[in-house]
């Protein structure tokens, strides 16, 4: 069976392919139209993936959206009337936003693919979330939890998912929690108030948070209180995601919180303002553990199960999924490369796949890529009609040329084979640097990536190795599988990897196996033997609010625009003669 | 005006000469840019918009098959996302400058957004020509309005002096889009401006119309809100008292059906 699977119209929107139970492709929309989060409908990405897999609208079996829509609009207009009369600003606002186009999602796959509505599905939101962990990960039998800002009317949901030994799959999502309760939408508003963008500055709240201490987590608790029955609640007076359209938080949580901060204010950790967000960066941060670490014991003694499926944006969440790893009893957490609403298109697909349609079970491959391959051939053309040094090296002398470059103190802009489904770079369009100095911490921040200082950077260690350097509970390798854990580094090795360890001396590490990313790995080897530690700086090849890089000239248009040195797409390797060439050709225009 | 290979160019003193509207409206644009929060909105409003245009200058370098066409645009896109990132400075030193720092609300527009900078442009989908011929319009229009607020905040030598810098590089945004367009398009490139011109006209209609819609679709449905929602907002409300807070279990059935998108 072929089966296309498609999320949209929130944030992040994606397609993916699934053919005869194995995903054959899968990218996000931002790749392609290169707006970061692009939630348009991805008729980009649909059409990639239709001409990787070589086919056609007619040779699918089925098309499957990641959510029910009508049940999302019956949400929205739920609240407004429960909002009536606040609402009366947001409200015509949002019956706009949806009835303009949101609600006809049947209408409009069939527009676009031209397929007979009968062919397409709906999955509910945290189904998708749910069938994207589940499915992906190589366990047979697993509890489930999703956690995101909101679905249809789910904001959280628990579970279990069996593969049986006849073959079949079975996802039973069994309660949820209902929007406004929102872990998600807790950690959003913060998110406003600390004055960066929702859906995409979370993990700048959770970076922040090791800067400050948990000191206004009383006032947290204000905001979310348990219930009887092991669940949570919010207190609604605090915020007005569910009644404004364009504000997350009330000014009672002003009141409660202080000034919000200004979203062009840079963040001074040395003043009593800075730390002030910071504390409160930290505070909601430990709620939010605390919280899931509470529910995720629960399902443990619940279900008995030693395995975790981890879905949902609030997955993202690698310092709280530690946490959950640690102390919630399960031995191992699965989280998938891409388990926000992009992995969902994937969900959706192999959810119809195994448990609609009921087919067998398969096992699936272990990794996060499955979008566009990278071309050398392109960037070789276009480095040498520019008149930039390019090499062609074949791979023994590639490796050792890099791991050369990198020793000397070069960034290197770093693409190989097909690029990462979902938002983290895990090895196939990462900038890679030498993770020793906190001095390349600032100048990735300063001149490449363009971010606030307070952001830290993820390590990429061979498994074999990452013991040694960092302090993996049992588990912990494969929740670093994907870069979904944050551990600590060891203490006798703070110093010699400064780059990476963030103030509070963990990592997002990154544990790598060969078979994943086999020239990554052997570039760490190579790496090790000239440094005596083989951890690189592993992170995303893109410049601040632009999506990762998915083609060979998106990469060479970053490197000529910021302070890569080598950019390298096997076998071409080039290095950086710098702008003087495109200064010239101004001048000259301008004489 | 100058030439270059029989080819119009343009000075800086050229973008002085601002389009005719701007020019009627020069004391509503004395008027916005005098109060301080619009001035402060204004600028951090141009700053996206300066990045997300040197965006789409960035892609069209990435699409375009021709190399010297790749080098202008990147250096174009360069300076378009350095353009961006002095608005913003400007507008956050500007916020710093005062004790309440709360940025100001976003700005009442009923005009539906221009898109990702460039005016919904396509760009993967552009051939070149149109692409430098509508660059050259739009930097044209741009340098054009710039050097009227250049002119209307004389009271604040900090900001007159990022757009002074911009202007700067306008001239060579207009001068290049131009002379390259002659270049790849020596037969038709006056018609490329013309037609890019019309399709300029026609966008901004469709702005304007779609803002009218806007306008009454906001009315209509508020006024269905009032009258129409008051009863069913009473029982929804209702609804929500009665409900108990925490978890609530799935129906087995609601679980199992992928036709419906209830």
């Amino acid at each position: 069976m072929k089966i296309l699977g498609i999320s949209a119209h929130y944030h992040d929107s994606a397609a993916a392919l699934v053919s005869d139970g194995v995903p054959l492709c899968a990218v996000q929309e931002e790749r392609l139209s290169r707006r970061k989060g692009d939630a348009a409908f991805p008729a980009g990405a649909i059409e990639w993936c239709l001409d990787h897999a070589g086919l056609s609208p007619d040779d699918l079996d089925a098309v499957v959206f990641y959510e029910r829509s009508m049940l999302k609009f019956e949400r929205i207009l739920t609240c407004a009337l429960r909002a009536f009369p606040q609402s009366w600003r947001s409200f015509p606002a949002a019956m706009k936003n949806s009835l303009g186009e949101k609600v006809w999602v049947r209408g409009i796959i069939s527009a676009h693919l031209g397929v007979p509505r009968s062919k397409i599905l709906f999955t509910a939101h945290h189904q998708s979330h749910a069938a994207a962990t589940f499915l992906t990960a190589p366990t047979r039998r697993a509890a489930i939890l999703t956690a995101d800002g909101v679905g249809e009317w789910a904001t959280l949901t628990v579970g279990q998912g069996e593969r049986r030994a006849d073959g079949g799959t079975a996802i039973s999502l069994l309660r949820e929690i209902r929007f406004p309760h929102s872990l998600g939408m807790l950690y959003s508003t913060f998110t406003a108030y600390l004055g960066f963008a929702v859906n995409d500055g979370e993990y700048k709240v959770m970076g922040l948070a090791a800067y400050g201490r948990p000191t206004q987590v009383d006032r947290v608790r204000r905001l979310i209180r348990r219930t009887p029955d092991g669940a949570f609640t919010l207190d609604v007076d605090y915020f007005e995601y569910h009644s404004s359209a364009t504000r997350s938080y009330s000014s009672r949580f002003v009141e409660l919180f202080g000034p919000p901060r200004a979203p062009y204010e840079p963040i001074d950790l040395d003043t009593a303002e800075g730390h002030r967000f910071a504390d409160c960066a930290a505070s909601v941060q430990w709620v939010l553990e605390e919280t899931l670490v509470d529910l995720t014991r629960a399902l443990h003694q619940e279900t008995g199960l030693p395995d975790l499926c981890l879905g949902g944006g609030v997955a993202l969440n690698g310092v709280a999924n530690a946490r959950i790893l640690d102390e919630s009893g399960f031995e191992r957490v699965f989280v998938p490369p891409a388990p926000g609403d992009s992995g969902c298109a994937l969900g959706a697909a192999l959810y119809a796949d195994r448990v609609y349609f009921g087919q067998p079970d398969r096992d699936l491959p272990d990794h996060p890529f499955w979008g566009p391959h990278v071309d050398s051939k392109d960037l070789l053309r276009v480095a040498r009609e520019d008149g930039q040094d390019v090499e062609e090296l074949a791979d023994p002398r590639l490796i050792e040329r890099i791991a050369d470059a990198l020793h000397a103190g070069s960034v290197v802009g770093w693409m190989e084979g097909a690029c990462e489904f979902g938002p983290r770079a895990l090895g196939h369009r990462s900038i890679l640097a030498a993770p020793h100095s906190a001095e390349m911490r600032d100048r990735l921040n300063r001149d490449i990536k363009y971010r606030e200082e307070f952001r830290p950077f993820a390590p990429v260690i061979p498994v074999e190795s990452a013991h040694r350097y960092f302090e993996l509970p049992p588990g912990g390798a494969r929740l670093g599988r994907f870069m979904s854990g944050v551990f600590p580094v060891r203490p006798e090795w703070r110093s010699k990897l400064a780059a990476i360890t963030h103030v509070d001396g963990s990592a997002r590490v990154q544990v790598l196996e060969r078979e994943m990313a086999p020239r990554l790995y052997e570039l760490l080897e190579a790496y090790g033997r000239r440094s005596g530690i083989p951890v690189l700086l592993n992170t995303s090849f893109n410049v601040a609010g632009e999506p990762i890089v998915c083609s060979a000239l998106e990469g060479y248009s970053t490197f000529r625009r910021c302070g890569i040195d080598m950019l390298v797409a096997a076998p071409v390797v080039v290095t950086k003669r710098g702008l003087s060439q495109v200064k010239t050709l101004k001048e000259e225009a301008l004489a | 005006m100058g030439w270059i290979g029989g080819v119009r160019t343009y000075a800086i003193m050229g973008v002085g000469r601002s389009a005719k509207v701007d020019r009627i409206l020069r004391s509503v644009h004395r008027w916005v840019w005098g109060d301080f929060d619009r001035r402060v909105r204004k600028l951090l409003s141009f700053a996206e918009v300066e990045t997300g245009g040197g965006r789409d200058v960035l892609r069209a370098a990435e699409v375009t098959p021709d190399p010297l066409l790749r080098r202008l645009y990147l250096a174009h896109a360069i300076d378009e996302l350095h353009h961006g990132d002095l608005f913003r400075q400007r507008g956050a030193a500007l916020l710093r400058s005062r004790s309440n720092r709360t940025a100001p609300g976003a700005p009442l527009n009923w005009l539906p957004s221009v898109g990702h900078g460039l005016d919904d442009l396509r760009i993967d989908d552009e051939p070149d020509e149109s692409l430098l011929a509508f660059l050259h319009l739009s930097e044209k229009a741009a340098a054009g309005r710039f050097s009227i607020y250049r002119e209307v905040v004389e009271d604040d030598p900090s900001t007159r002096a990022v757009f002074d810098e911009i202007l700067r590089d306008e001239v060579f945004h207009m001068n290049y889009t131009y002379t390259q367009l002659a270049r790849i398009s020596p037969d038709s490139y006056r018609r490329r401006l013309w037609r890019a011109r019309a399709s300029r006209l026609w966008k901004q209609y469709l702005r304007v119309a779609e803002a009218i819609a806007n306008v009454f679709g906001t009315i209509m449905l508020t006024a269905q809100y009032f009258i129409l929602l008051p009863p069913f907002a009473w029982l929804a409300k209702r609804a929500m008292r009665r409900e108990q807070p925490g978890w609530r279990a799935l129906p087995p059935e609601r679980r199992e059906s992928l036709t419906s998108q209830y």
